[in-house]
């Protein structure tokens, strides 16, 4: 019972607007923390150029909004890469273990390096 | 299974709904997005300066809200069409199994395994043990084995049901006189539960789905064990 209240609690993401759940979906968190700093940076950046309050609010926002995709996309695409590779080594190592021995095993393959030396 | 007053999809058992969670996920991101920057706009208008009333038209502004919307439509239709694409691969099931829908229970057979056949009813509340679910369980599960692609041919012997398991990313209609097909690989061993959805009737809400996913050499015991039952 506790097990699966304590699985509640971490299933209660927190959404922003009531649409993204940072906690749960993986790079949401990030991206908007990334996407905040972006903001805040090129705002006051603008408004220390220009003094213009109202331009450096527009262009804080666009620079959420750039930062934020930017971010969300570069580590969902890494996300993606590990993923892959992830599938490629569970397949790999699932191979090995049903072609070990046999004519299918790629260590018996021309070019394969040899085997280690076991005990005589 | 869903948890009470889930809003979200649940844990995915099969790559194809992790792709398709992945693209949710996307999909929001770009929603929530999209919604940020209507709330903006809506905070900038109501504290706009009344002179600003009389601004009629601009070339910039009208080039953004076309080009932009655009971009968002390909940023999401690029995902999209791949998954819908990955949907419909067949990939050499090992498996085929055929689930008919009646009125109002489910029925499997494993024409790979000869004489195995069994109906699948909700266990009624009244029925069952503590630590079952209600309206969830059956008294016989669709036993597949784990990391093996499996082919499900989907049909109904009277009206129209639906084999749907949404952690597995599965759903598809049981039309009677009609074989539907869909294939799926489930990534772990568990209890995968779904439910009829499509109406057909008083007891629609009561013949559920169970999929129990087991390693291979415990699946080949199982067969056994059907067989001989049967």
């Amino acid at each position: 019972m506790a097990g699966e209240e304590q699985e509640n609690n971490n299933n209660k993401g927190f959404r922003l607007l009531g649409i993204l759940d940072v906690q749960n979906t993986p790079c949401a968190r990030d991206a908007v923390l990334h996407g905040a700093g972006g903001s805040l940076g090129a705002g006051l950046l603008h408004f220390l150029t220009t003094s213009r309050v109202k331009r450096s609010f527009d262009v804080g926002f666009a620079g959420f909004l750039l930062t934020t995709l930017g971010s969300w996309f570069y580590c969902r695409m890494n996300n993606a890469k590990v993923r892959v590779q992830q599938r490629r080594i569970q397949d790999g190592i699932k191979n090995k273990i049903m072609y070990e021995g046999s004519a299918h095993d790629p260590a018996n393959k021309p070019g394969a390096a040899p085997p280690p030396l076991g005990p005589s | 299974m869903a948890l009470p007053s889930q809003l979200g999809f649940q844990d995915a058992g099969s790559p194809l709904m992790e792709e398709l969670l992945h693209f949710h996920d996307h999909a929001l991101m770009v929603v929530f997005l999209i919604s940020t920057m209507v709330l903006y706009i809506i905070v900038a208008m109501v504290t706009a300066k009344l002179t600003d009333k009389l601004v009629l038209d601009s070339q910039e502004i009208e080039i953004i809200w076309t080009v932009l919307p655009a971009i968002i439509l390909i940023l999401i239709a690029l995902p999209s069409l791949r998954i819908l694409y990955l949907m419909d691969e067949i990939n050499d099931p090992h498996l085929t199994i055929k689930a008919l829908g009646h009125q109002w229970y489910w029925s499997y057979e494993y024409t790979d395994y000869e004489d195995l056949g069994f109906d699948s009813y909700m266990i009624p509340t009244h029925d069952l043990t503590p630590g079952q679910f209600r309206l969830l369980e059956a008294d016989h599960r669709m036993v597949i084995p784990t990391e093996s692609p499996a082919r499900v041919l989907i049909s109904a012997e009277d009206v129209l049901h639906s084999w749907a398991v949404p952690a597995l990313g599965i759903k598809a209609d049981a039309v009677p006189g009609r074989l539907n097909q869909t294939t799926f690989i489930v990534n772990r061993p568990g209890v995968f539960y779904g439910q009829c959805s499509e109406i057909c009737g008083a007891n629609h809400s009561f013949m559920p789905i169970v999929v129990e996913a087991i390693p291979l050499e415990h699946f080949e015991n199982w067969t056994s064990l059907m067989s001989e039952e049967t």
